[in-house]
């Protein structure tokens, strides 16, 4: 059937500027949003300047302190940190980044189904994820993580047992968010007309759904960023001599060196802390009634 | 409905969540093509006829899922077996001896952080300047967002490696304090902040008012009747606060040298010892299950409101 189906808002350019508007005007937001960029635009751009080799062995200057000639010292086998950091950085940024696609994917089409289904079908698809939400994240991305190094490689590993381990709060949020979609005019005129599931999903729900999952997107970067340094911090990360965040801190604790664990820890903290900062910010601006409740996303960090 | 009606009806959603948290790494773990008989490099792997009797005795040759029934069954009858790769450790000794050790990290964290991060919250959502509440809340931050390996491995650094403070291990008091207080501190800046917020709302609710105008103390304002309708938010981050101490655990326990689980689960996890991540797994699933549904309770009993909206709603 291919009725004209009434045409959706989709975000109109002036509703997103206003939310543009509306962050800058928060001093938090344009700090954390501030961090996150410089942050990318190191790891990024300081690779192609460095005068450092990240690999760079030099046995004849480890575990220095800061100099002029290596801003963050050197490593226990004389390669610098600052150099490592950055590199360090890609990779863990990459892992976040893929991971984060994942979740995304996973938490829209899974929460999407239970709210356009509804009935038993939704009951079941909450009921797994209010199941999993109640076992912690580490012990089942461990399990994953060490099944899956069988089959793929370490990163992609990695990526996956973070995925999978992280998509369910994406899903609740998505699925809340169509739940109250559904009943807007819009979308009972496209269904009253005749259009399909599939066409109601492309046309009108995903377009209408980028905050929610921008909403979701921010609130998993740090748990992402964060998780990829706790696996490698218990000897779970790539293999050396691959720079993560992690692993840089995981080389600070096996060689007992807490500056290089101080460094690692830093980046990841700014990192973290900044989205969540955004994250919050942002949620508070799309939907102020959230206001009041973050203090809830925060504490999902460490988990 | 009641509360043990309630009770009840959450206790019988967490058997087919139990069940299915097993089925799902009984069949990651069968399925995904490692063997124990076959122990990744730098692994010494176990003899033939060895291996010929572990097979014969985990039934390893069946189908996985007639596997997992007879593992099922001897989950039910406490018969662990022996590890398949530790030869000279019986499964269900490691549950036995490092699980309690765990809880017993788990639980004296918990008792500390949870009054500290309630008095921190407090103290920041009912201070009258506006710089101790930054300093509340910038101290509760800070405690969340610095990762616990981090805390774990500074504070065995200093008191333990430079200092000489403390022994490791888990043998009296003077070495449970380092780890009892580097695994609370991150639960501390959680329940600070979610108890200020709740606090800071509970302050604006007209009961408060009626009980300055009617001449209460403010302690007992505070103390009594607000922190009452404050603590609801707190209980009901029961799963989230578990979460928490089980990561962290993890980290603690490996700074320190405690016996806990964590180290088994990794290394057993590594070198796909299934009765030992089986039956960690199951044991982990069960504490942090009744966790749970101790914290679903506390809060049925904080919030009566919470009892009727069971199965409506995704919780």
């Amino acid at each position: 059937m291919k009725a004209a189906s009434a045409d959706p808002p989709v975000a109109p350019p002036a509703r997103r500027r206003q939310t543009l508007v509306a962050l800058a005007r928060r001093p938090a937001a344009v700090g954390a949003a501030a961090v996150l960029l410089a942050l990318v635009a190191f790891v990024v751009l300081f690779p192609l300047v460095s005068a450092h080799d990240p690999n760079d062995v030099d046995f004849a200057k480890t575990r220095q302190g800061p100099s002029l000639e290596h801003p963050l010292g050197t490593d226990q086998f004389g390669r610098d940190l600052l150099a490592r950091v950055a590199v360090g950085g890609r990779t863990t940024l990459a892992i976040a980044v893929a991971a984060l696609t994942i979740i995304l994917a996973l938490g829209f089409v899974w929460g999407a189904t239970a709210a356009l289904a509804g009935g038993w079908v939704d009951s079941l698809l909450m009921r797994v994820v209010d199941g999993l939400f109640a076992i912690p994240r580490l012990p089942i991305a461990i399990v994953l993580l060490v099944v899956l190094s069988f089959r793929a490689q370490s990163v992609a590993a990695i990526v996956a047992a973070l995925s999978i381990a992280g998509w369910m709060l994406t899903a609740r949020l998505v699925r809340g968010h169509v739940l109250s979609l559904k009943t807007r005019d819009f979308v009972v005129a496209a269904r009253a007309t005749g259009a399909t599931r599939r066409r109601i999903v492309r046309r009108h729900i995903l377009p209408n759904s980028s905050g929610v999952l921008l909403v979701a997107a921010l609130l998993e970067l740090p748990t992402v960023v964060v998780g990829e340094a706790l696996l490698s911090v218990l000897g779970l990360g790539p293999p050396p001599p691959t720079a993560t965040w992690g692993n840089i801190a995981y080389d600070g604790w096996q060689f007992a060196r807490l500056w290089e664990m101080l460094v690692a820890t830093v980046a990841i903290v700014l990192f973290a802390g900044a989205a969540n900062v955004l994250a919050d910010a942002v949620g508070d601006v799309l939907d102020p009634r959230r206001r009041g409740t973050r203090t809830l996303g925060a504490g999902r960090l460490s988990q | 409905m009641s509360l043990l009606a309630y009770a009840a009806r959450r206790l019988l959603w967490t058997v087919p969540l139990l069940v299915g948290v097993l089925l799902a790494t009984y069949a990651l773990l069968r399925g995904s093509g490692g063997s124990p008989f076959r122990p990744p490099e730098g692994y010494i792997g176990v003899p033939e006829t060895y291996e010929r009797l572990l097979r014969r005795h985990y039934h390893l040759d069946e189908p996985w899922l007639v596997e997992f029934a007879y593992w099922l069954e001897n989950v039910f009858t406490l018969e662990f077996g022996p590890s398949l790769v530790l030869r000279e450790l019986d499964v269900a000794a490691i549950v036995r001896d490092s699980l309690p050790v765990t809880l017993e990290l788990v639980a004296l964290s918990a008792a500390w952080a949870v009054p500290a991060g309630i008095a921190l919250g407090v103290w920041g959502a009912t201070s009258r300047s506006r710089l101790a509440d930054l300093l509340a809340t910038a101290t509760a931050t800070l405690l969340l967002v610095v990762p616990v390996f981090f805390v774990a491995f500074a504070l065995r650094q200093y008191a333990f490696a430079d200092w000489g403070l403390v022994p490791l291990g888990w043998d009296g008091w003077r070495s449970k304090v380092l780890p009892v207080l580097a695994l609370g501190l991150p639960p501390v800046g959680y329940v600070a902040r979610l108890i200020r917020v709740a606090m800071a709302e509970a302050l604006q609710e007209d009961y408060v008012r009626t009980a300055v105008a009617m001449g209460l103390r403010r302690w007992r304002i505070v103390w009594v009747h607000a922190l009452r309708n404050a603590l609801a938010p707190v209980v009901a981050a029961g799963i989230p606060m578990v979460a928490l101490l089980v990561t962290g655990a993890f980290f603690v326990e490996r700074a320190f040298a405690v016996p806990g689980v964590s180290a088994f689960f990794v290394e057993a996890a590594r070198t796909r010892d299934y009765p030992i991540v089986m039956n960690l797994t199951a044991a982990l699933a069960v504490v942090v299950l009744a966790a749970n549904l101790v914290s679903d309770v506390l809060l049925a009993l904080v919030d009566p409101r919470v009892r009727d909206q069971v199965g409506r709603e995704g919780s």
